[in-house]
């Protein structure tokens, strides 16, 4: 049991949220969670993994990916899950739906193969406690449009996304978290074909729960490119956690890469750990990084007033104003919609 | 309709206004003149409601009514605007979507029917036509990358919108070329009527060529020291305000 065992916050990656206290002696428990398709739009594959003789595609990319803590965990223990598969050259139009539900650990697998595009929209309940795996390969030229909503939950619910990408794969990833008991989704990317591209943003609105976004990007060849712009709105005893770290591997010269975190404290208990790091081996790469903590601006805020908007519909415009760019990585004029939806929603739970 | 007595006002415990007495009737434009640090935007700022702006003594009526609590909105909902300095800039919230927000926040609170966002256009464009504010303007985000001339022409615009029954405009010519401040001045002038009073301060004598004003106060060290017609502008601009103060003591 000790390969399996959880991280504690000593484990650096786990120095702002406390797994094993969130879980408390329950753990996450020995039981499956599922993992629901809506309507499966023509052209794409699926095996339930619970199935036996999976077939070659499976084989070839199941549980290659990942590999922290938590994941090999779900690897070992999850028996449920599905693989999904856009076959080469297949351009799929109709947004696929995943979901995730019940307690436990999970398992999912998306394959786009080269060529193929497909828009991913990801919804998880937020009743139980579970610990999803979810790894994602992208072909050559593959292109995806991912966005999950992270439902406000008192549970304890973690993610890790491995996703790896080839030549002139493009990933875009909007992660929406509107708290839970422990929230914590990882990212691993790894650029590993040269022209591939990786776009994160996302957003959380948080009032007295924690949220952790953690993303480590590897540029493993050169010409690749990276973007990741984050923003929290942190209120009551809400805790916000972004921890991003880019790597450029030896000799993947004339990577690009920004990263963006900012969060606006809402409350004197409000907490927001911003980590963005960078580990360049490689010449001649454009990196920049920041992070920023702050207040709503006082002079934006009397401006409105001013203009006879009241205090708190004015502190709702700007706290709006200040997510806009983040919600603008949704590539999915739809799925942008329904995030601006439950962002207006978490906002009317804040007390801004 | 403003009637302002004995006001003192502090900022960060550092008194500003130090007993300033005025008084601006329905229909006229009054001109508050003085050098920096004499306390015009202080006097803009607590007219509007800023916070952080203590009055220790002094009242400021409003159409009869104590302007003191009111916080901004509610003021800016009865009918006072202020057209700023320094407007500020405020990234993804379109010009079009604020103007539509605040038109309809100050109609809410005066208990009328809000505006559709095809009146709110329809209006809008109208009278973004005459300052010379273009479509293209009205869709960026508010004030951003606006040059010194188009935030000027947009706080007008507002003023032109929200049809205000005291309108302070607070250093309106900064920053301005002669071409942007004679557009800036017709829209002022062109808002002019009998129910609206206006309070221009202005450092320099130059805005007053083009808004001619039926009184001007001079503000110096947080009082008026001086008062007379649109001929004290030209006396100042002769004499500089060092002199003026001392004729005055």
């Amino acid at each position: 049991m000790t390969a399996l065992a959880l991280p504690t916050r000593r484990v650096e990656e786990w120095k702002y949220s406390d797994l094993a206290r969130a879980l408390g002696d329950a753990g996450f428990g020995e039981a499956s969670a599922r993992v629901s398709v809506g309507k499966l739009p023509a052209g794409i594959e699926i095996f339930d993994l619970d199935e036996p003789n999976p077939p070659d595609w499976v084989k070839a990319h199941y549980g290659k990916l990942g590999g922290n803590s938590v994941s090999a965990v779900s690897l070992a223990k999850a028996r449920g899950g599905i693989a999904l598969r856009v076959p080469k050259g297949k351009i799929i139009d109709d947004v696929l739906s995943l979901a995730f539900s019940g307690g436990g650990h999970v398992r999912a697998l998306l394959v786009l193969e080269e060529g193929a595009a497909a828009t991913l929209s990801e919804d998880s309940d937020a009743e139980h406690t579970r610990n999803a795996g979810f790894e994602i390969v992208l072909g050559p030229n593959a292109r995806l449009d991912h966005v999950r909503v992270a439902p406000v939950s008192d549970a304890v619910q973690v993610e890790e996304i491995s996703l790896t990408l080839a030549r002139d794969a493009v990933y875009r990833g909007h992660f929406a978290n509107f708290g839970a008991k422990l929230s914590r989704t990882e990212l691993a990317i790894t650029l590993d074909g040269e022209g591939a591209e990786a776009h994160l943003s996302g957003v959380s609105v948080l009032s007295d729960r924690h949220a952790d976004v953690t993303t480590q990007v590897s540029h493993a060849v050169g010409r690749t490119q990276s973007t990741q712009l984050f923003k929290k709105v942190v209120s009551g005893k809400a805790q916000a956690v972004y921890q991003g770290k880019v790597i450029v591997a030896h000799g993947a010269n004339g990577s690009d890469s920004r990263q963006t975190a900012k969060a606006l404290l809402l409350d004197g208990r409000a907490e927001a750990d911003l980590k963005p790091e960078l580990e360049i081996f490689a010449d001649d790469v454009k990196c920049a990084h920041g992070a920023a903590v702050g207040d709503l601006d006082a002079d934006s805020l009397f401006y409105l007033r001013a203009r006879g908007i009241p205090e708190q519909q004015a502190r709702h415009l700007l706290i709006h104003a200040f997510l806009e760019d983040a919600l603008t990585g949704i590539a999915n004029i739809d799925l942008r919609e329904s995030v601006r939806g439950a962002v207006s929603a978490a906002l009317n739970r804040v007390s801004a | 309709m403003l009637d302002i007595k004995n006001l003192h006002v502090a900022v960060d415990g550092k008194e500003i206004l130090k007993g300033l007495s005025l008084k601006v009737e329905a229909g006229q434009v009054h001109a508050i003149m003085g050098p920096n640090g004499s306390g015009k935007s202080t006097l803009s700022y607590v007219l509007a409601g800023r916070a952080g702006y203590d009055i220790t003594e002094g009242s400021i009526s409003y159409n009869g009514e104590d302007l003191v609590p009111l916080p901004p909105e509610e003021r800016a909902a009865k009918g006072v605007f202020l057209a700023m300095q320094y407007p500020v800039e405020i990234p993804g919230v379109t010009t079009m979507m604020f103007l539509k927000s605040a038109l309809n926040a100050q109609r809410r609170s005066r208990g009328e029917s809000e505006m559709d966002a095809i009146g709110v256009l329809k209006t809008v464009r109208k009278k973004a036509a005459a300052l010379n504010v273009s479509e293209e303007m009205l869709k960026r985000a508010l004030n951003v990358g606006f040059s010194g001339g188009e935030k000027k022409r947009l706080e007008i615009l507002q003023m032109a919108l929200f049809e205000p029954k005291l309108a302070i405009l607070d250093e309106t010519d900064s920053g301005l070329d002669i071409d942007a401040l004679r557009l800036v001045a017709e829209g002022v002038n062109s808002l002019r009527a009998p129910e609206r009073a206006m309070l221009v301060i202005t450092h320099y004598q130059r805005l007053l060529d083009y808004i001619v004003p039926d009184r001007i106060h001079v503000l110096a060290k947080g009082r008026i020291v001086a008062e007379g017609g649109k001929e004290l502008a030209l006396e100042l601009e002769a004499k500089g305000y060092e002199q003026i103060v001392k004729d005055a003591a």
